[in-house]
């Protein structure tokens, strides 16, 4: 007798291959059939007549690193059939890390993630300093599987200090980095995160942004050794650094034999070369031999903000993001001083904002003006005689900072390009950064919005053939072990959703977070019920006490 | 396949300064010219990076323009 069977479902089995009519027999977390009519009937019995049966989504780019401490669904991917998380991305993971860098590196993931202090402070204790102890922290309350990078910014910070955010590293250095980076991956370490892009808290470059490249070079002879994954974040707003970046991969992917992987890469009308010429070049590396694979999210970029708390929008702002993490009766004393509030407008640029605030939207929130709902500021500046960046403050300032503005449509822009770009085979899709950027926007629900935009509205990608890019595809990309298919023996992580309703609800605010902190959500539509490791996890619109995620066996 | 032409870089040695890497990028020309030339040819470093001009050891640095 099965545990759970399912029956009469549409079975797509991730393989890419047609969907059947069929039963899916469950014992002891494992696939044990497939079937028509399976005869020897389940502990339990879930009827998928209409409903499609397919493999749990995996989710290879988040930074779910802190939440899982204390949410080990990481809350809401779950519901959106999402079974397998990677965190640790861009370079950073909560480990290895001592003791004495933790307010380094919260100020970091604070940056990225947006996560309130509180997070840090109130919800979790520190009871670990390796990987491994990191691992065991976090193992036993899981729900979802996890499969771990380790950050080459931690990385460096354990061996260098703060020697990691000024200079390269001496040969003894690298060394003692190539042993660490082992004992992470012994301790069940997917593989290493860098990046060129991202900053900490004070607009400083992270950690690995000051490694030579030979030092990466002596890394990946370390992922080597294990065929790990190599994930880099790419100067993505530059088409020839990009092709750089590639090349560089390339490299290292042919002389270590490892995967490597960049995220994320946009399409969108201001460069519209920039996919085309990225894939090109991915395609010349990969009749090389080279395994680099670029990471599309399925979502377009819409940040939302308002003053009343740091966001995505001001990155690269420094003097924005120090005001807007002050208390908000202080933030608002600071806005309300003329030298201050000078100050931030001229940090903009000379143009006032003009180019990076002009065409922002007033989206609402609770105490905007109606009549200033949808314009853009740069029209409701020209009227006041304001620069856009002065007009933010003087309209947030107005308004109890309870207004909100939109920077719609950055990354993609157009469903037409995307779709066929998603449908081929070099690309990967990911890039959700789930549990990132809370306040800014929604990271949740890519999957939903693949099957609703891709599969119904424009066609691109066939039911089976949307179901295996974000399944089978990537466990063998990240060489998840018996992950990624409905097949014999494999875990049964399964996804029970509704083909023709399955989506992402609309994206609203919620204050879920440690301390009451916000961030934006999305929840599921569609998706009737998920299982990890052959128990259920979610259903019917609810969590169950189910704690069977693992961490992942690898390849 | 043969890989197509793409804008030649280099990445910056331990400690570099922008005049010793402009002096080994482009040896032919005259220093101060050299390093206006990578100056313009990496305006991610020069102009959008804060601080600017701080070289970092991951950097990408074009010594050629764009390809046309």
């Amino acid at each position: 007798m099965y545990d759970i069977l399912i029956k009469n479902g549409l079975v797509i089995d991730g393989a890419g291959t047609k969907a059947v009519l069929s039963d899916v027999g469950i014992k002891d977390g494992k696939i044990l059939a497939i079937g028509e009519n399976l005869k020897d009937g389940g502990q339990q019995v879930l009827d998928a007549a209409g409903l499609v049966v397919s493999p749990g989504f995996i989710d290879p780019h988040t930074h779910f690193d802190v939440q899982l401490l204390w949410d080990g669904a990481a809350k809401p991917a779950l519901e959106h059939g999402v079974t397998s998380i990677i965190p640790g991305n861009c370079s950073l993971s909560l480990a290895p890390l001592k003791a004495e860098d933790r307010k380094t590196l919260i100020g970091m993931f604070q940056q990225i993630e947006e996560l309130p202090p509180a997070a840090f402070t109130d919800a979790f204790e520190w009871t670990w300093e390796t990987f491994s102890d990191y691992r065991a922290a976090i193992e036993g309350d899981l729900s979802v599987n996890v499969a771990p990078l380790v950050g080459h910014s931690v990385i460096r910070l354990w061996v260098m200090g703060a020697d990691a955010q000024q200079r390269a590293a001496r040969p003894d250095e690298i060394e003692a980095m190539q042993d660490l980076l082992r004992d992470c991956l012994n301790a069940g370490a997917v593989g290493l995160s860098t990046s060129f892009v991202d900053v900490d808290e004070n607009a400083r470059p992270v950690p690995s942004r000051f490694a030579q490249f030979q030092e990466l070079d002596a890394l990946c002879a370390v992922l080597g050794e294990f065929g790990r994954m190599l994930q880099i974040v790419p100067e993505f707003y530059d088409t020839d650094i990009t092709i750089a970046r590639i090349d560089q991969l390339a490299e290292l992917s042919l002389k270590h034999k490892i995967p490597t992987t960049l995220s994320p890469v946009f399409d969108n009308r201001q460069s519209p070369n920039n996919v085309p010429r990225t894939l090109a070049r991915i395609e010349e590396q990969t009749a090389r031999g080279a395994r680099v694979w670029p990471q599309m999210q399925t979502r377009p970029i819409d940040i939302s903000f308002s003053l009343l708390r740091p966001s995505l929008f001001f990155a690269r702002l420094p003097s924005w993001v120090k005001i807007l993490r002050l208390p908000v009766t202080e933030r608002i004393s600071a806005l309300r001083d003329p030298a201050t509030a000078d100050k931030l407008v001229a940090d903009v640029g000379e143009d006032g904002g003009e180019r990076l605030m002009g065409r922002l939207i007033v989206r609402g929130g609770g105490e905007a003006p109606e009549h200033l709902v949808g314009r853009t500021l740069g029209d409701i500046a020209a009227e006041r005689g304001e620069v856009p960046a002065r007009a933010l403050i003087t309209l947030s300032l107005e308004n109890d900072l309870e207004i909100a503005f939109l920077a719609a449509n950055g990354g993609h822009d157009s469903t037409d390009r995307i779709g066929p770009m998603l449908a081929n085979p070099l690309v990967h899709i990911g890039a959700s950064d789930g549990g990132a950027h809370l306040t800014s926007f929604s990271t949740y629900g890519d999957t939903g919005y693949l099957f609703s935009e891709f599969v119904r509205k424009s066609g691109a990608l066939t039911l089976e053939h949307a179901v295996q890019k974000i399944t089978s595809e990537p466990a063998e990309i990240w060489g998840l072990k018996d992950r990624g298919m409905l097949k014999t023996g494999y875990a049964a992580d399964v996804v029970i959703f509704d083909p023709s309703t399955i989506d992402r609800g609309i994206e609203r605010p919620v204050f879920d977070m440690p301390g009451g902190g916000m961030r934006y959500v999305r929840d599921s539509i569609g998706v009737d019920t998920v299982l990890v490791n052959g128990q259920i996890a979610w259903a019917k619109g609810a969590y169950t006490n189910a704690q069977t995620g693992q961490i992942c066996a690898l390849a | 396949m043969t890989l197509s032409q793409q804008r030649r870089f280099t990445t910056p040695e331990p400690d570099e300064t922008l005049e010793a890497l402009a002096a080994r990028a482009c040896p032919d020309l005259d220093l101060e010219l050299a390093i206006e030339r990578i100056r313009g040819w990496n305006l991610h470093i020069f102009l959008m990076r804060r601080p600017r001009g701080l070289l970092l050891g991951g950097d990408v640095v074009f010594i050629e323009p764009p390809l046309v």
